[in-house]
C-alpha cells in the first residue's frame, strides 16, 4: 500500500518542484529521473503482484475526503476563471452545476456513508498502472526534447510556459493512479475531474483562438460526463448506501435492476471520456496541442480512464440489458464510422485520432458485451493500443519537427530521409492493424466474443470496420515504404531523449507482442478469473504462439532484413524518356520536363466527415437518450 | 504441438501448392485460349515462364522490394500451412492478409507511378473483399461450432447445407482474390493494362517469378476455402470437393473471359453489398434461428 | 537447357510506322495466328519483356524512347526489327528527320522485312529471335557461374 501511496503522491511532488524550476538542465534531470522512478515503481508493483486476484486495503480518512472536496472546488474555480475570461457561458454553468452537486453530495449524503476499504488493486489496475507509469513516463521524457524544439519554433518573445506544461503532465499521471487504485468512488471522482481539467489546460496550452475553442469543447463535454458520474454517485449514496466501487459492482451483479440508472450514468461518463460519438470532436480538437499532450491523452491516460471504467462495469453489463445495449451500440457505431472517416484524412494526427476513437469504440463494445472473453480482448486492446499509439504519436511529432509537416503526403520517402524513424513508425502502424501483431490478436478475440454472444450487428460492424482500418493504415504504410535514391538524411538532429522514448515504446511493443501468451497468463487471465470465476479466452495458446513467431519474423525483416540485395539497381519505368528517376521526371510531349506525382486515395465523397459524422452523432445521441429514459423509468414502472 | 504441425504443413504446402497452382494456371490459359477460339500454350507454360524469369538477370529498383515479396510468399505459405493442416480459419485469413500487405508494400516501395496506382487499387480491393472473408470465418464458426478447419471431417453434413449464402458471397469475392476480370484492377494477366502492369510494373526477373509462385499458392489456398464447404465425415466427400473446386475454377475462367473490367466504385459497392446481404443474412439466421 | 526460348514475352513499340506493321504485329498475337502457342505474351512493360518488336523507322523524336525501352529490358534480350522501315528506314529513309533503321539506335538481332511485314514472317522472326535468346541466356548463365 505504501507503493500505491507513493505512486499517487510522488508525481504530485515532482509537479510542484517542476513548477518552480525554470532551467532546462535541471528540468531534464528531474523529469528524466522521476519518470524512471515512476516507471520502475510501477513495474515493481506489477512484478511483485503478478497473478493477484485483487488486494484491498482498509484505509479511510476524513481528511482525504475534505482534500478531495477542496480539490473539486479548486478545479471548478479554474474552469470558472477561464469561462469568465473567455466568456464561455456553457462551461461556467456546467462547472457550477457540478460544484453544487459535489458539495451537496459531500456534506448532505456522502458523510454518512462509510467506505472502509479506500484503496485496492487487482490485475486490471496493475495493467493500467504499468501503462500509466511506463508509457506515460516515456512520453514525459520524450516531451523534454520535443518541447525544446517547440519553444524554439515559437516567436522569440513568447513566454516560456514549459514549467506549467511538465507539471500538468505529472499531475495527470497522479490523477490516473488515483482513478485506478481508488475504491472510494468519491476519490475516484476527484481523480476523474483532475484529468478533465488537466487536459483542458494542456489542450489550451498554446492559447491560440483555435486551442482555446477546442479546450472549451473538451471541458464542456467532459463536465457533462462528470455530471453523469455525479448522478451515479447520488444513486449510490442514497439508494445503495455505499460508495465502495467493489461493493457497487457486486451489488450490481446481484441485482442489475437496482443499479440500472447508476450504471447508465457511469457508462455515460466513460463514453464522454473515451470520446465516443457524439463526443468524438473533443479528441479531434485536442490535436492542436503539442504532440506529447496528444500522445498522453490518446495512449496512456484520459481516454483510457474512460474505457477502464467501462471495462470495470463489464460484469454488470453482462447482467443488465439496457446499459449493455447502450454501450455496445455506441461503441460499435463509433468503431465503424470513425474507421470510415479515417480513410478521408491526410493529416497524420487526425488519422491517429480517428483510429484512437475507433479502437476505443471497440473496447467500449467489448465492455458492453461483458463476457469473460470480451474482457480478455478489451484488456489486450487497451494494452496494445496504448503502446502502439504512443509510439506513433511520438514518431509523428518527431517527423513533424524534421520535415515540417504532419501531412501523410509529405511523409513520402521517409524511409530514405529518416530511416530509423520510418521503421519505428512502420512497426507502430503494423501493430495497429495487421495480424499477427497484438492489436489484431485482440480484435480476433473480440470477434470470437461477439460471435459467441450472437451479437450479429457487432460482428458485421467489426467486419466492415476492420476492412476500412486496413485501407487507411495500408496506404499510410505504403507512403512510408517508398524508396528513391539517397536523399539527405535529416534525422541526425533528433534529440537523444526522443530516441530513448521511441526505442522504449518500440521495444515494449515487440516484447508485448512476442510475449502475449505470457501476459495473458499472468496479468489478463487472473483478472478475468477473479471477476467471473471462470477463464474466458477465445484463442488457444498454440495459436497465440504462432502469432508470436510471425511477429518475430516480421520484426527481424523490418529491422535487419533490408538492404542486403545484390541485384543491379535500375530506374523506374516512366513510359517514355525519363529525366531523373528519383524525382520521377520524364520528357513530355512537348519535349519539356514533367514530374509524375502520386497521392493516396482519400475518397472524400464516400467516406468524408461531412457525410459520415452526422449519422453517428444522431444515432448515438438517440441511443443514449433512450437508455437514460428507460433506466430512469423502468424501476418506477416495474 | 500445433506449432510443429503448422510448420510442417507450411513446408509441405510450400512444396506442393506451387505444383498444383502451376498446373491450374496452365489449365486456365489453355481453357481461356479455347474459349477464344485458339489453340493456346502447353499446360506447362506457366512453369516455363517462371523458370525463364529465374534465368533472367537480377535487377531491382531498390534493395527491399524482393525482401517484401519474399515475405509475402512466406506468409502465403504459412496461411496455406495453417489451413491445410486443419488449423484455425481466422488465423489463416489474418496471415493471408499479412501476405497481401507485404505485396502492397513491395509495390509502394518502388515508387513507380504505375506500381503506386496498382498498390492503391490493391489496397482498395483488400478493403472490398475483407468483410466477406471475415464473415466467411464467422459463418464457418457458427455452422461447424469451431474455427478449426480440420473439424469439418467430423461433421454429418457438409457446411454448405447451412451456409450456402456465405458460399455465394465467397464466390463473388473469389473473382477479386483470384485477380480475374472484371475485378483485376490492380494488376491483370491480360495485356490491356492502362497502368502498365500495375503492382508488378517494377518487378522483373526472379522477383516476378516469386510473385507468380505466390499467386499460385494463393489460388490453391482460396480454392481450398471453396472445397472446405463440401467436405464432411464421409471420406468420399473429398472427391466431391475436388470436383466442385474444378467447377468453380472453370466458372471463374468463364467470368474472366466474358466480363470487361469495372470501375473501383462498382467493385467496392457490389462487394460490400454482397457481404452485407449474403454474409449478414446468413449469420443472422444462424445466430437467431 | 534454357527456358528463355519457351516463354518469349514481347513488347511492341511503334517508332514512326504507318501502322501497317503494327496491325500485323497485333494480328500475330490474335487468335488467327495465336502466338501464345509458343508462349508469346504481349507484356507492354519493358521490364517483363524478352523480345523487343519495333515497327517503323527511328527518327530524331523517338530515338531516345527506343533506347530507353531497350535499356530497361532485362538481360537476356533480343530486338526484332519488324517491317522494312524498321530494318532500313524504308520509303521514309530520305525524310528530313528520319535517322534510319532501328539499328541506328540499338543493336538489332533479327530483321523481318516486308511492307507490311506478314504475320508468318513475324512468327519466323520471333522463332529466330528465340534461338538468339537461348544463346544469350546460356552466355549469361556461364558469366554468372564465373562471377561466383
Amino acid at each position: 500500500m505504501a507503493l500505491l501511496g507513493f505512486l499517487i503522491v510522488f508525481p504530485l511532488v515532482v509537479a510542484a518542484v517542476l513548477l518552480a524550476v525554470r532551467g532546462d538542465g535541471a528540468r531534464n534531470v528531474i523529469v528524466g529521473a522521476s519518470a524512471v522512478i515512476i516507471g520502475v515503481a510501477s513495474v515493481v508493483l506489477v512484478a511483485t503482484n503478478l497473478g493477484t486476484p485483487g488486494v484491498y486495503f482498509e484505509f479511510s480518512s476524513v481528511v482525504l475526503d475534505y482534500v478531495c472536496t477542496g480539490v473539486s472546488v479548486v478545479l471548478v474555480g479554474i474552469v470558472l476563471s477561464f469561462a469568465v475570461r473567455y466568456k464561455n457561458l456553457l462551461a461556467g454553468v456546467l462547472a457550477l452545476i457540478q460544484l453544487a452537486g459535489a458539495l451537496v453530495l459531500e456534506f448532505a449524503f456522502a458523510h454518512e456513508v462509510e467506505v472502509p476499504i479506500g484503496l485496492y488493486f487487482d490485475s486490471l489496475s496493475l495493467l493500467m498502472a504499468f501503462i500509466i507509469g511506463v508509457i506515460g513516463g516515456g512520453i514525459c521524457v520524450y516531451a523534454l526534447g520535443y518541447m525544446r524544439d517547440f519553444q524554439a519554433h515559437e516567436p522569440a518573445d513568447a513566454k516560456d510556459r514549459r514549467p506549467l506544461f511538465f507539471a500538468l503532465m505529472f499531475v495527470f499521471l497522479s490523477a490516473m493512479y488515483v482513478i485506478v487504485f481508488s475504491n472510494n468512488m468519491m476519490w475516484m471522482f476527484t481523480g476523474w475531474e483532475v484529468t478533465t481539467v488537466c487536459s483542458f489546460l494542456l489542450i489550451g496550452y498554446t492559447k491560440t483562438d483555435e486551442a482555446i475553442a477546442n479546450a472549451f469543447r473538451q471541458i464542456v463535454m467532459n463536465l457533462a460526463g462528470g455530471i453523469g458520474f455525479l448522478v451515479a454517485l447520488y444513486v449510490c449514496a442514497i439508494q445503495l448506501e455505499t460508495l465502495s466501487f467493489v461493493e457497487f459492482i457486486m451489488l450490481g451483479v446481484a441485482d442489475p435492476a437496482l443499479v440500472g440508472l447508476a450504471v447508465v450514468a457511469l457508462a455515460f461518463a466513460g463514453i464522454t471520456k473515451a470520446a465516443q460519438m457524439p463526443f468524438q470532436t473533443w479528441l479531434l480538437g485536442a490535436m492542436v496541442a503539442p504532440t506529447p499532450t496528444s500522445a498522453l491523452l490518446h495512449s496512456s491516460t484520459m481516454v483510457k480512464a474512460g474505457v477502464f471504467l467501462l471495462v470495470k462495469l463489464a460484469p454488470i453489463m453482462l447482467m443488465s440489458p439496457v446499459p449493455s445495449m447502450m454501450v455496445m451500440l455506441v461503441g460499435g457505431i463509433t468503431f465503424l464510422l470513425c474507421s470510415f472517416m479515417a480513410i478521408s484524412q491526410s493529416n497524420a494526427k487526425r488519422v491517429l485520432a480517428y483510429s484512437t476513437i475507433a479502437n476505443l469504440g471497440l473496447i467500449t463494445a467489448c465492455a458492453g458485451v461483458g463476457t469473460p472473453e470480451a474482457v480478455w480482448a478489451a484488456e489486450f486492446l487497451i494494452l496494445f493500443h496504448a503502446i502502439a499509439k504512443s509510439l506513433l504519436f511520438l514518431c509523428v511529432g518527431t517527423a513533424e519537427h524534421h520535415i515540417g509537416s504532419r501531412d501523410i503526403e509529405s511523409m513520402d520517402l521517409l524511409f530514405d530521409r529518416m530511416p530509423r524513424l520510418a521503421r519505428f513508425m512502420m512497426l507502430g502502424i503494423m501493430c495497429m492493424f495487421i495480424a499477427p501483431f497484438g492489436m489484431l490478436v485482440a480484435k480476433w478475440a473480440t470477434l470470437v466474443s461477439f460471435v459467441d454472444m450472437d451479437q450479429v450487428a457487432l460482428v458485421i460492424i467489426l467486419a466492415f470496420g476492420s476492412a476500412a482500418t486496413f485501407m487507411f493504415w495500408a496506404k499510410w504504410l505504403g507512403k512510408l515504404a517508398g524508396i528513391a535514391g539517397e536523399p539527405e538524411n535529416v534525422e541526425v538532429t533528433v534529440h537523444k531523449s526522443e530516441w530513448a522514448s521511441l526505442l522504449l515504446m518500440a521495444a515494449l511493443l515487440v516484447a508485448a507482442c512476442v510475449t502475449l501468451p505470457l501476459i495473458s497468463a499472468f496479468v489478463v487471465e487472473p483478472y478475468v478469473v477473479s471477476v467471473y470465476g471462470i477463464l474466458g479466452q477465445g484463442i488457444t495458446t498454440d495459436n497465440l504462439w504462432i502469432a508470436s513467431i510471425c511477429v518475430a519474423i516480421v520484426v527481424i525483416v523490418l529491422f535487419a532484413g533490408m538492404g542486403g540485395s545484390k541485384a543491379r539497381k535500375v530506374d523506374v519505368y516512366l513510359a517514355g524518356v525519363s529525366r531523373g528517376s528519383e524525382e520521377r521526371a520524364f520528357q513530355n510531349a512537348l519535349s519539356g520536363t514533367s514530374v509524375a506525382t502520386a497521392r493516396n486515395w482519400y475518397m472524400d465523397d464516400v467516406f468524408g466527415e461531412k457525410r459520415i459524422a452526422p449519422v453517428g452523432v444522431v444515432f448515438n445521441s438517440i441511443i443514449m437518450a433512450a437508455a437514460f429514459v428507460i433506466a430512469a423509468v423502468a424501476p418506477m414502472v416495474l | 504441438m500445433t506449432i510443429l504441425i503448422t510448420v510442417i504443413g507450411t513446408i509441405l504446402f510450400g512444396l506442393i501448392a506451387p505444383v498444383v497452382g502451376c498446373l491450374l494456371a496452365g489449365l486456365d490459359r489453355v481453357i481461356s485460349a479455347r474459349m477464344q477460339g485458339r489453340v493456346g500454350p502447353p499446360v506447362l507454360q506457366p512453369y516455363y515462364d517462371v523458370r525463364k524469369l529465374f534465368e533472367k538477370e537480377s535487377v531491382a529498383v531498390n534493395s527491399v522490394e524482393r525482401t517484401y515479396v519474399a515475405c509475402a510468399l512466406l506468409f502465403a505459405c504459412v496461411a496455406g500451412g495453417v489451413f491445410f493442416t486443419g488449423g484455425n480459419l481466422l488465423m489463416c485469413v489474418f496471415v493471408i492478409t499479412l501476405s497481401s500487405l507485404f505485396f502492397i508494400m513491395a509495390a509502394y516501395s518502388s515508387r513507380s507511378p504505375y506500381a503506386e496506382v496498382g498498390a492503391a487499387r490493391e489496397t482498395l480491393q483488400v478493403m472490398a473483399y475483407e468483410p466477406m472473408v471475415l464473415l466467411l470465418a464467422v459463418g464457418f464458426y457458427l455452422a461447424a461450432g469451431t474455427f478449426n478447419v480440420g473439424d469439418v471431417l467430423a461433421l454429418d453434413v457438409p457446411i454448405i447445407a447451412t451456409i450456402w449464402l456465405v458460399f455465394l458471397g465467397l464466390l463473388f469475392i473469389l473473382t477479386i482474390k483470384l485477380r480475374k476480370s472484371p475485378f483485376d484492377l490492380s494488376m491483370s494477366h491480360h495485356a490491356h493494362q492502362e497502368i502498365v502492369r500495375g503492382m508488378t510494373t517494377e518487378m522483373s526477373g526472379p522477383t516476378l517469378g516469386l510473385v507468380e509462385i505466390m499467386h499460385w499458392c494463393e489460388n490453391v489456398l482460396f480454392l481450398g476455402w471453396i472445397g472446405m464447404f463440401f467436405v464432411w465425415g464421409n471420406p468420399l466427400s473429398i472427391i466431391l470437393a475436388v470436383a466442385v473446386v474444378l467447377a468453380v475454377y472453370f466458372l471463374e475462367i468463364w467470368i474472366d473471359n466474358n466480363f470487361a473490367r469495372v470501375k473501383w466504385q462498382f467493385m467496392l459497392k457490389s462487394a460490400w453489398a454482397v457481404a452485407l446481404v449474403a454474409g449478414g443474412v446468413n449469420i443472422a439466421f444462424l445466430a437467431f434461428m | 537447357m534454357a527456358f528463355a526460348s519457351k516463354s518469349p514475352w514481347v513488347i511492341h513499340y511503334d517508332g514512326s510506322s504507318c501502322n501497317g506493321c503494327d496491325i500485323e504485329v497485333l494480328a500475330t498475337l490474335c487468335p488467327g495466328f495465336d502466338g501464345e502457342r509458343f508462349g508469346v505474351v504481349n507484356t507492354g512493360n519493358p521490364k517483363h519483356a524478352d523480345i523487343f518488336l519495333v515497327t517503323g523507322s527511328v527518327n530524331e523524336q523517338n530515338i531516345d524512347v527506343v533506347r530507353e525501352i531497350y535499356n530497361q529490358m532485362v538481360e537476356p534480350k533480343v530486338v526484332v526489327a519488324c517491317g522494312i522501315c524498321a530494318c532500313s528506314g524504308g520509303i521514309f529513309h530520305d525524310c528530313y528527320n528520319v535517322i534510319g533503321g532501328v539499328d541506328k539506335a540499338i543493336p538489332v538481332d533479327v530483321y523481318a522485312p516486308g511492307c507490311a511485314v506478314r504475320p508468318e514472317a513475324l512468327i519466323d522472326a520471333i522463332v529466330k529471335g528465340v534461338a538468339v535468346l537461348d544463346e544469350k541466356s546460356q552466355a549469361l548463365k556461364e558469366s554468372k557461374k564465373r562471377g561466383e
